[in-house]
Parts: structure tokens; sequence; C-alpha cells
């Protein structure tokens, strides 16, 4: 049972990640990312991460992706202001031939650790209980130092969208 | 399938080539956003993989740490985005080489 929800979420990012890269508009490419990710999220379900479930479901899918498909859409792109993309098959194609070397060594030394059953643990892990103690017993600097780096790219982000710089 | 570890990195390898063919062979630059965003991903599956592995709660605020990080490339990436397809009007990531120039104003 749990075989069959791992592939049929893993087939789902896999072609949501090849719509993404595939697809000329970028409105079709958002949405196929979101598919992507929505699948992503299950995965993690299945890793017995259900707090990182919902974030990402309602961070990357919801807030992130939404950003995009809301700036995508504000710009108004036509079929012009598309750049021309005449290599693209031929790049992805040599591409992949030249990653599948990289990646069989990657699988290689994960062969290496000792196989164990990964069946989905009990309640306490990955809960939003004990997911906050590892945070804030753990890791309470880095959580700090995030919450500075997002006002500096808030504050960025205002600087940069500031009409009159554009105009100017 | 699901027991084991191997299937998950497998996955999460197969996300990260599509994503970095999405940035070596796209010239949308919302493209390269898109796949950036899912080389993370990727990444983030590894982690949490490796977490239920060594049963760890570690690896699963790392993710969190790079969701974070993700949301606040988002905001900067998407405004500079803005701020470059209004003076050129448009969305070829080659002419973004205007960044790397001393005198970009024309």
């Amino acid at each position: 049972m749990v075989d069959i929800v791992f592939i049929v979420l893993a087939l789902f990012a896999i072609f949501g990640g090849l719509g993404m890269i595939l697809f000329a508009q970028p409105i079709y490419c958002a949405l196929s990312l979101i598919v992507c990710l929505v699948a992503l999220g299950g995965i993690f379900a299945l890793l017995s991460a259900p707090f990182l479930f919902m974030v990402q479901i309602i961070l990357y899918a919801g807030a992130i992706i939404t950003l995009l498909l809301f700036i995508i859409m504000f710009l108004n792109i036509k079929d012009v202001n598309l750049p021309d993309e005449p290599n693209k098959v031929t790049t992805i194609f040599v591409g992949a031939a030249l990653l599948i070397p990289f990646n069989i060594l990657i699988l290689k030394a994960f062969s290496t650790l000792p196989n164990k059953p990964m069946h989905i643990l009990g309640k306490d892990f990955g809960s939003i209980h004990s997911f906050g103690i590892e945070l804030f017993r753990g890791w309470l600097v880095p959580f700090e130092l995030i919450s500075i780096l997002l006002l500096a790219a808030l504050v960025g982000a205002v600087v940069y969208a500031r009409k009159g710089s554009v105009d100017g | 399938m699901a027991d084991s570890l191997l299937s998950y990195i497998a996955l999460a390898m197969i996300l990260f080539s599509i994503g970095f063919l999405g940035v070596i062979s796209r010239k949308n630059i919302f493209i390269v956003y898109m796949s950036i965003e899912l080389m993370l991903n990727a990444i983030n599956l590894i982690f949490i993989s490796l977490g239920r592995y060594y049963e760890t709660m570690v690896p699963q605020v790392m993710a969190m740490i790079i969701i974070a990080i993700a949301a606040a490339e988002a905001a900067v990436f998407l405004s500079l985005i803005v701020v470059l397809y209004r003076r050129k009007k448009s969305l070829d990531s080659d002419i973004f080489t205007v960044l790397s120039q001393k005198d970009a104003h024309e």
C-alpha cells in the first residue's frame, strides 16, 4: 500500500519537474512546479515528517509559488518577450547523458549504507512538539539569524521595487 | 520500495538532475529560478530521508531552515526580475549581464 502511494507520488513529482523544464510558457511551468512540490510534500509525510509536509504545502506551494504566479501574471508577458531557445531539447539530452555517471556515483555511495526498514514512525517523531524542542534547543542562533536574513530580504525587495529608482 | 533509503535518494537525484538541466538549458529567467527551487527541494528530500534513516530530528530542522532561505531568496529574486523586466522588456537571462557591468545606465 505504502509502495503504491510512494510510486504515484514519485511519478507526479518527476513528471511535474519534467513539465517545468519543457513547457515554453512560464505560467504552465509554475503550475507543473506546484504539482511537483505538492507530491514532494506527500513524500515528506511518508518519511515521518508531518510538520514539514504542512510547511511544504503552506509555504512552498501556498506562498512562494503563489508569489511567483502573481509576478508572472502581473508582468503580462507576451510571446515576443520570451527568449528564443533553439537548442533547448538538445542541451537537455546531452546534459542528461553527462549527469548519469554523477548520479550513479551518488547512488553507489548511498548503497554502501546498511539496509534498514523505513516504515512510518509513531506520532512523536516529526510532530510539531518534537520539532520545536529540537529547533529551540539546538538551533536557536540559526533561527535568529534566519529572522535577520528575512528582514534584510524584505528591505532589499522594497528597495529594488521602488518606483523612483526604476524610472530614473 | 518505500522501505529502502535508496529509492528516496534515487528520486531526489532525479529531481536534482531535472533542476540542473533546467538551469543549463533554459534561457527564461523564471524557469531558471524555478529549477533552483526544485534543486533545493531535492536536497530537502535527501536531508529528510537521512533523518528518517538515522531517526533524528536534526535534518528536519535543517530542511526548515532551507525553506526559510528559499522564501527570502524568492522575495529578492522576483523583485529583481520585476525591475529588470520593466527596463528591458525581455525575460532572456543573457541580458542580465547588465548586472555585472560597471556603467549600466543607458
